[in-house]
């Protein structure tokens, strides 16, 4: 019983951190991996991306 | 353990996804951006401007009749034919996985606070619907599917008002769905607030550049363009989300289990 306590205790913390960190750094990851095929101005990025950008409706040009 | 279950998932999730909506654009709005592209090399060589930018760098450029962006000869671009279709393809993947990860991670961070084993396919295809609606619903309302060739406003504030919609459609949908009480309704205004603003347009419509004859026929492809976008991108997030609820419960709910547990 007491170990469980002590479980529940020690568990939002390290949690939060454990899940919340992770989460929002694969978030992070992919907003930043749609930016730099969608809206990268860098013009061998449009180039090649230009047809994906078109049907995605991502502005172009 | 649990950064890298979302990885992997993501990357499975938007390859397959990612090459469903390559095939599928393959057939329906790839050939339509292919009829645009004639109209808009013949306006390209009828405007001054731009034969005097061609005349400077000799006539012999390699794209002609193809990419009519790439003004300047220096700047890379695919070659026609399978070279273009396969840089498609790769964009398409990339954005799936970019879109992924950020679709893995929401349900995860759902099935976490709700704390039940909530991710499915198909309530994961609730997810992909919202995604869709964030990224394609709300911002074509404001910025119609473009076509090449078609004329709009600056770029830069386009790219500003797509993402503008895109997160308050996020935000909007987020506070409709997982607010109690009246501040539930605070989701509509914020949906409604880049309409508010305004999407950037110009006078004239997207095809007053070119004549009359030309501009008909560019009209006529406009339609059909938004057809296949809207089916495309549906297929793509129904797919994504569908995908990704499955991976969550599969994959990531082991590893959310134990990071929840405090390791």
């Amino acid at each position: 019983m007491q170990q469980q306590a002590t479980l529940h205790i020690a568990r939002p913390r390290s949690a939060l951190l454990a899940i919340a960190m992770p989460v929002v750094t694969a978030a992070l990851l992919g907003a930043v991996i749609v930016y730099g095929v969608g809206f990268s101005p860098i013009a061998a990025a449009h180039n090649a991306a230009h047809d994906a950008r078109h049907v995605n409706v991502f502005p172009c040009h | 353990m649990l950064f890298r279950r979302i990885v992997l998932c993501a990357l499975l999730v938007g390859a397959l996804a990612g090459l469903l909506v390559s095939a599928v654009q393959h057939w329906q709005a790839i050939p339509l951006i292919a009829a645009a592209e004639v109209f808009e090399a013949s306006v390209e060589s009828a405007d001054p401007a731009a034969a005097l930018a061609t005349s400077a760098h000799d006539h012999d450029h390699d794209h002609a009749g193809g990419d009519a962006h790439a003004h300047d000869a220096e700047t890379w671009a695919p070659d026609e034919g399978t070279e273009r279709h396969v840089w498609t393809a790769v964009a398409n993947i990339l954005t799936a996985i970019g879109f992924g990860l950020v679709l893995v991670a929401a349900i995860t961070t759902w099935e976490h606070l709700r704390g039940r084993p909530l991710a499915s396919a198909g309530t994961g295809l609730a997810w992909g619907a919202a995604g869709w609606i964030c990224v394609f619903g709300l911002p074509t309302l404001g910025l119609p599917p473009e076509l090449p060739g078609s004329v709009a406003a600056p770029l830069g504030d386009r790219q500003v008002w797509w993402l503008l919609a895109a997160a308050s459609g996020a935000a909007g949908l987020a506070l409709l769905a997982f607010i109690r009480g009246p501040l539930r309704l605070a989701g509509l205004a914020v949906l409604v607030l880049p309409f508010a603003v305004g999407a950037p347009h110009l006078a004239g419509g997207p095809f007053a550049a070119y004549d009359i004859g030309i501009a008909r026929q560019m009209e006529a492809l406009a339609g059909p363009f938004t057809l296949a976008t809207t089916i495309a991108t549906a297929v793509q997030w129904l797919a994504l989300g569908c995908l990704s609820g499955w991976a969550v419960g599969r994959w990531v709910r082991p590893a959310l289990a134990e990071a929840a547990s405090g390791l």
